[in-house]
This record gives structure tokens, sequence and C-alpha cells, in this order.
């Protein structure tokens, strides 16, 4: 007979890896199932490799350029996916690269690890009602964020902004020249301008060797000193002895028993093609949350027509992604021909401006809740300010060189809201690779979302020109849905089983052995990064399992 | 900020020690166990460049126009950091800009004829210095040139490219990244926060 785990957890990545290491060092055995093979951070990582040690200067093949042209290059070749893995309606434009190796996007993440709070949880009410408001409070939640934060370790600093609470943080970066600079326009406008909370570590934390600030970090961190799951949580796991981790397993359905609950996990081998099943006592899926609404809609039985723990209908609804888009670059005439500065140290921000819009007792603008924008700049590893530079010969050369250390550039990171017309449904026609039906996503930006988006544009202009410097443009349209890789959504949790899929612990109101740990269970995407925040609610979520498998409740 | 970076392989040799020393349990392998970067192939240039997309003629062109654009004018330039094999190996990986090279260079070539009866090839280097000038600079512009600055973009952009993702180019920026740091390299004018009264930079 074939074996029985206690838990069958669906991903690696920082859900399924916070839940893989919590549950295995309970003393649990854990088959966890990853559609792609592991990495080797030798081999495919940049490894400090320089543009001009790539065959195609790290443009990559132009023949094999494809949409995820954004993501991924000669840098991280063959670790995004190239195959159908979902369709999109009429109307939709969705730009979603998936990364199956092992830890997923935790290997490339963009590291900006700020907590949520109350006004995040709270986001509802405090907007005068739109949509529903977290079941968990922050102060529930705290001691998770610092758990987390001690084991990750990340940089940051004190700040007493109630809007993005402080937590348990590892010495900053050091501000740059530009930050210096850029600070002093957002000090004049009352705009906020602060080291972000970066999991990027400024010291040697827990046997993790500290940044050695190559910049190299969004092609995979070869020494592993930013988090990510192979680095930091997958070595614990395994050191119990009670991980089974099978790679190449691309999850089919959830497998369910005649009581209603489920038994198990069919997947398909990337490899041979062949359907295994495999059988626990309980379930979490952490597939990122398009991907385990997608196995969920495709656990239909007689008892599950609409697809497994969909009593709500819900299962797929209240899709939400962040909104990036450039709202302005231009250039600081006080670095014009300056010496380099070391500007590209961290890959990207060193601060951010968190959001100062809608805030408690302050204006009300004419979007409800807010956004965040990341400054990036300086000498960057390509001139791209090129195209603002006419001419040619040796006043190109000088000019180039001459503006090398002033271009800065901004990005937002603007939330969508929940809307009943963002969801994922199964694709009744199409199949992957492995036959297994795909989704098909329906998105679009809404009014809220677009009007930030303007509010964006012209408070970055007004950084610019209150910092001394000149405005080159602005990004004419955000980037399409799905590119910020920061969906949240389709299983959320709530109280109430006809509106929620998941109840406040991520445990399946209608199947009480399956739960889901990652971004799925968000009730909105807010103006922070999800990472920190799925691993917050995954050790929440998986500790609640431990006790629950321990007193017998399942 | 030549200096205050350390040499990168001596940092990759300092990180590699400590690596063996910790014993870390994460990944199976170090990556610095292995000669990245080393062992990746050279900028080697043959004594004479045979092109795999253009022919002999275009590829004269193009090495040329390369130089005038980015000229080695007692720094390194185009010549030095083999822009134009750089090229002709892009436009030859990729199909879809193939066209409009071959196109512009045609067009550069029949302008040149009308106004001066000789190729763009043939035309002393002042004259086809000129004839970019006024598709280079906005206010040197001429009616009916449009396709001439379309292509001269082009072939600016393939050239930039080609340039500043070389040793050569990214020195001459001195990009940062050629370096390691030890800690969070920070701005080095904690008296100026403003920068308003930096020195301006020789060269």
């Amino acid at each position: 007979m074939a074996k029985t785990y206690d838990v069958i957890v669906v991903g690696t990545g920082a859900g399924g890896g916070m839940a893989i290491k919590t549950l295995c060092e309970a003393g649990l055995t854990v088959c966890a199932l990853n559609s792609g093979r592991r990495l080797d951070p030798a081999k495919d990582f940049r490894n400090h490799r320089q543009p001009y040690d790539m065959t195609y200067r790290g443009f990559g093949d132009p023949r094999k350029r494809d949409r995820y042209y954004h993501i991924e290059n000669e840098y991280s070749d063959g670790v995004w996916e190239h195959g159908i893995t979902y369709t999109t309606a009429p109307g939709t434009s969705w730009e979603w690269p998936r990364c199956h190796a092992v830890g997923g996007k935790t290997n490339f993440w963009g590291r900006s690890a700020a907590r949520m709070g109350e006004i995040d949880f709270k986001a509802a009410s405090l907007d005068g009602g739109y949509d529903s408001d977290w079941p968990v409070a922050y102060a529930e939640i705290a001691p998770f964020y610092s758990r987390v934060e001690r084991q990750i370790g990340v940089a940051s600093t004190v700040q007493n902004r109630p809007s993005n609470p402080d937590g348990e943080y590892l010495p900053p970066m050091k501000l740059r020249c530009l930050d210096h600079i850029l600070k002093g326009g957002c000090d004049k406008l009352g705009v906020p301008y602060l080291p972000d909370r970066l999991a990027q570590l400024t010291v040697a934390h827990e046997g993790h060797p500290p940044c050695h600030y190559c910049g190299n970090c969004t092609e995979g961190c070869d020494t592993g000193s930013f988090f990510s799951t192979p680095w930091f949580l997958l070595p614990a796991a395994e050191k119990t002895g009670r991980l089974e981790l099978r790679t190449n397993a691309v999850a089919r359905s959830v497998l369910v028993d005649e009581r209603g609950r489920t038994r198990g996990v069919a997947y398909v081998d990337r490899e041979t093609k062949q359907e295994t099943e495999v059988q626990a006592r309980a379930v979490v899926i952490a597939a990122s949350c398009v991907e385990s609404a997608r196995i969920l809609l495709n656990s239909r039985t007689r008892e599950w027509p609409n697809g497994l723990a969909n009593s709500s209908g819900q299962v797929g609804r209240n899709l939400c992604d962040h909104l990036y888009g450039t709202t302005g670059y231009g250039y600081l005439p006080q670095l014009l021909g300056q010496p380099s500065f070391p500007d590209n140290v961290s890959a990207s921000q060193v601060v951010w401006m968190p959001r100062w819009q809608n805030l408690p007792g302050g204006p009300r603008e004419k979007f409800v809740r807010g956004y965040s924008i990341y400054p990036t700049g300086g000498c960057g590893e390509y001139p791209w300010y090129e195209k603002e530079i006419e001419g040619l010969g040796s006043q190109l050369k000088r000019d180039l060189k001459r503006y090398y250390p002033s271009p800065v550039s901004f990005y937002c990171q603007i939330p969508s809201l929940p809307r009943s017309t963002n969801y994922v449904e199964i694709d009744p026609e199409v199949k992957d690779v492995y036959g297994i039906p795909v989704v098909r996503v329906h998105f679009q930006w809404g009014p809220n979302e677009l009007l930030m988006w303007e509010h964006a544009k012209q408070a970055t202009a007004q950084v610019i020109k209150a910092s001394g410097g000149d405005v080159w443009g602005a990004g004419k349209e955000p980037n399409t849905p799905g590119w910020s890789l920061h969906e949240t959504g389709t299983l959320r949790m709530g109280d109430d089983p006809k509106r929620f899929v998941t109840n406040r612990f991520g445990q399946t109101h209608d199947v009480p052995n399956l739960f889901a740990c990652d971004a799925s269970v968000f009730l909105g995407c807010s103006d922070k990064t999800t990472t920190l925040s799925i691993l917050a609610f995954s050790l929440r979520t998986s500790e609640y399992l431990v006790e629950q498998l321990r007193t017998g409740a399942l | 900020m030549a200096g205050q970076g350390l040499e990168r392989r001596e940092v990759l040799r300092i990180l590699a020690i400590a690596a063996g020393a910790s014993g870390y349990p994460g990944f199976h392998r170090w990556a610095f166990a292995c000669a990245h970067g080393e062992s990746a192939p050279l900028q080697v240039r043959p004594a004479r460049y045979a092109p795999r997309f253009f022919s002999a003629e275009e590829y004269a062109t193009v090495e040329r126009l390369a130089e005038l654009i980015l000229p080695s004018d007692g720094s390194p330039g185009a010549r030095e950091a083999g822009v134009s094999e750089f090229i002709d190996f892009m436009v030859a990986s990729d199909p879809g800009v193939q066209y409009r090279f071959r196109y512009g260079l045609t067009w550069l070539d029949a302008h040149a004829e009308r106004d001066q009866g000789k190729t763009f090839r043939e035309l002393a280097r002042e004259q086809q210095s000129e004839l970019l000038g006024h598709l280079a600079y906005r206010d040197r512009h001429r009616a009916g040139e449009e396709e001439g600055r379309e292509f001269f973009r082009l072939v600016r952009e393939y050239t930039l490219m080609g340039f500043y993702t070389s040793r050569i180019g990214l020195e001459q920026l001195d990009y940062p990244g050629l370096r390691i740091y030890g800690e969070s390299p920070g701005c080095p004018h904690p008296g100026d926060p403003e920068h308003r009264n930096l020195k301006a930079s020789k060269g």
C-alpha cells in the first residue's frame, strides 16, 4: 500500500516553503510537490557574469524573445515557463510569466518586504465600505511578521508611520547621492522618502553571508544573501529527514474521499507525462493564487461540479494585482559630470515613498486607498537615458558619461480593487502540454487604479522638479496586468462560508483538511508587496494545521 | 568611485573562503567553487572579420557608421570594442530587424549618390559626418530625410548597445557593477546633502 504522508504541500515558493519548514519541524511527514526542477546557483544564476561574458550581451537570442522579454533574458535563460499556461478572455491583456523551479519566484523577487498594517486589513471600513475587511487584525499577525523578519533578515529603519508598521530590522542600506537630493525635494512637498524594508542582508544573518552589492539580485543570489526558499527554508526542512520533495510534479487535482475530505493530490510527471496519486491526511495548496484556484477548479467531482471547496462560487474570484508603471523619469543636474557612484548595488530599490494618500485624519483623494512609489536611478548597468541625448561623435561620448550619475526613474505600486469582473475560470477548450485544462483570465484595470496612476505621475513630476531635477517623461500606459507578479485573491479568507472560500486560518470552509498558504487568501493587495505577508500568513496557517492534527480535530 | 570598491576577484576569493568555513547546508554547491565568468569566451577579434549577415560593402559601411557615432578620439571607441562585429552578429540573429538595416544602408547610398554622386562609403569622412549630422541633430534636420533619421536612430541604438555592454564601454562609464563592495556603499558627500557644491569632475 502506498505511503500516506501527514501533509502534502503543493508549491515551494514563499508560502509553500514556509509551510514545508513549519510542518517538518513540528514532526510531521511532508510530501512537497513542485512543478519544475531544482536550480543550481552555480549554473542557473548569473554569478557575476557581465554583459560581455554572454553571447548576446544579456539581450538574449532575438529569435527566442517572447512576450516575457522583460523578465527573462540571457541571465535567467531556461528558468521561466514557455508553454501555454493560460488563456485570456476578450478584452483582457494579462502578462503572467511562470517560474516553476523549486523556490519559484522567491529566487528572483524584488526583496521589498513591508508589513501590511491596520490601514490595509481594515481598508474596507476606512474607505467607506468598499468590499470587505480582512478577518485578521494587525495585532494578531504582528508576532508572525516579527518571527518571519527574524528568520529572513530585513534591512530598514524605524519610521513611526502607523500606515507602515515598523518591524525588527537589520541596519539599512545607506542613502545614495540621488537619494539625498530626492529626499530634499520630497521633504518640501511633505512626501515620505525613506529606506525601503529590504529583505537583503546588510550584515551576516542566521548563517547567511551579507550582501556583496554586486547588483545582480534579480538574476538569483549565489551567496544566498537575500531571502529565497531554497536558501532559507528548505535546508531546515530537509535536515529533519521528514521531507520528500518531488520535483517536476505538476499538480492536476486535489482528491477527495467519500466523506468529503481530501485524501491526496494527483499530479503529472513533467517528463514522463505519467499521472501519479499521493496520499496524505491534509493538503496545503500554495501554488500561487491563480494556479491554486486552477487546481481546485480542476478538482471536479459529482459532489463538487463547480470545483472543490467552491460552495460559495468564489474560487477564482476577486483576482487583484499591482498596477506597475513608470510614473516619471528625468535627471538631477546636481550630479552632472560627477564621477560614477556605486548606485546599482541593490539592483533596484534602496528607498521607497510609502503610501501618503488617504491616511486617517489626512486629506481625501478622488480615489480610495493608496499607492507607493519606488525611486531608482544613478549609475546603472546600461545608459538607458541615451534616447534623451541626441547627436553623435565625441560630443555624444562626453554627454553620455556626463549624464551617467544623474538619471532618476520612478515606478508605482498601485493596488487594484477586488471586482466581480476580475477572475479566473477554467477554459473549456484549452489544455496545457500535460493535458491539464488551463485558466482563462478576465482582468482589466478599474477606474480607481487609473486615477491613482494619473495622481502618481503628477506626484512624480513634482518630486523631480522640487528636487531641482528636469523631467524627461513618463510611461504613457501602465504595464500590462499580471506584470508585477503580485496577484492576490481567488481563495479569499473570511468568516462567512457563503462569501469566502477559506476561513481566517486559511482552511477551506468546505473541506476541513484542505488549506491555502499563498496570496490567494488575501482580501486585496494593498500598496505593499506580497511576499512578507505570504510568509507570515503561511506560518500562522501552518501552525494552526499542526495544532489541528495534534488535537485530532482533523 | 575608483578605490572604494574591492577588486572583484579578491572579493570572490574572500567569499569562497567564508563559504567553505561556514559549511552552510543550503544549495549543495557554492557557486564560487566554479570559475564563473573566467571561463567565458573572450572577445576575440580576428584579423579579418567575415560578416554573417552583411555583404562586405555593407559591413564596411556599418563599421564606418559605428566609428562616426562613437569615435576613437583619445579614448577607445566603437572600433576598439568590436562594435560592428556585434551589430553584424545581432542582425544576423534577428530576422525581425534585417530588412530595416538593409533598407537603411540602401537609403544612405542612394541619398549620397543623389547629392554627391558617390556611395556613402566613397565619401570623405567629413562628408559622411556632415550627412549624419543632419540626421542626428534636431536643429539640423532636413525635409525628406525621415527614413534616414529612422535608420540613424536604429544604427545608433545598436552601436551603443554594442559599446556599452563591452568591457571597454563599461569601463569608460566606470560602471560600479564591475566591482563588489564589502559594505553598503552610500553617498560620499555627508557634508552636502543637497549636492549643491560638488566639484566638477575632470574629463
